[in-house]
């Protein structure tokens, strides 16, 4: 019986930090080799914070594109043209965000997570500049 | 087949939890709106207290003191104004980009840029400076 707990805790951690497999370069390393915004465009960083619900990673879409997952602790970012925006990330339920991206403009996106009836929901969220700027700094870059 | 009692219920009251737990059902209240877009560039205010507004599905949203909205357009519910020191957003089930729509001095409602409409809220007065657009 103990073996088997010990077993179950073990599986467990392992899934855990599986869940969390964020290896890439943190945001401080990778915004300074990171190039320009290109001219014609604006950028929208996507970033997810929350561990609990480890294993919920769903893809996240732009304009129904998948751009990327919900990975904790993780970030990627996209440049897209000028123009309005759909984001949205699907578990039990699809959760959206609609905004706009303006020529130069540099938008962030925090993946929430919230109760669900079988699994967690991921819900996005447009956050000002300067708690993003702040919240990004430990999250891995996240390759695509 | 024979259900016992005890799983009957369960199975009932699973079900009803299921039914009731339709996550997608409120939505901002919303109306399709036409933005008029001046030719010139119109005027801005600076907030001078901050102002929380309460929105329909239970949320709220704090506009910041000090911020600057800047006038963007007319629709046939008020004046639009949009800042740049903030965000603002309106939500229920999903979240929407907003701006801010005032007429005679009061938030009236907020302008959904991306779905272009207008969603109402109860009016609320702002404690608006009006500036001078040089200001960056």
């Amino acid at each position: 019986m103990k073996t088997a707990c010990r077993l179950a805790l073990a599986t467990i951690v392992v899934l855990l930090a599986g869940g969390c497999a964020t290896s890439g370069p943190k945001f401080t390393e990778f915004s300074a080799v990171l190039g320009p915004i290109p001219a014609d465009a604006g950028r929208i960083y996507v970033y997810r914070l929350v561990i609990a619900g480890a294993a919920v990673q769903p893809e996240v879409r732009l304009n129904g594109e998948v751009v990327g997952r919900a990975v904790p602790m993780g970030f990627f970012y996209v440049d897209k043209k000028p123009g309005d925006y759909e984001l949205e990330a699907t578990t039990e339920v699809t959760r959206k965000l609609s905004f706009t991206l303006e020529q130069g403009q540099q938008r962030y996106v925090r993946l929430n997570i919230s109760m669900g009836f079988f699994v967690g929901h991921v819900y996005p969220e447009l956050v000002d500049d300067d708690v993003a700027q702040k919240e990004i700094q430990n999250c891995r870059y996240l390759r695509r | 087949m024979k259900v016992s009692k005890p799983l009957f219920t369960s199975i009932s009251l699973l079900a009803l939890l299921m039914s009731s737990c339709a996550f997608d059902l409120i939505n901002v209240k919303q109306v399709p709106a036409q933005l008029e877009v001046p030719l010139s560039p119109g005027n801005s205010f600076e907030l001078q207290e901050e102002v929380t507004v309460h929105l329909p599905a239970g949320y709220s949203r704090l506009l910041k003191k000090g911020t600057k909205w800047d006038f963007v357009g007319t629709t046939a519910h008020g004046d639009v104004y949009k800042t740049k020191d903030q965000v603002l957003t309106v939500e229920a089930s999903n979240i929407h980009e907003a701006y801010i729509v005032v007429s005679s001095g009061k938030l009236v409602g907020f302008y959904l840029p991306v779905e272009r409409s207008f969603s109402p809220t109860v009016p609320l007065s702002l404690p608006m400076q009006e500036i001078e657009n040089d200001r960056p």
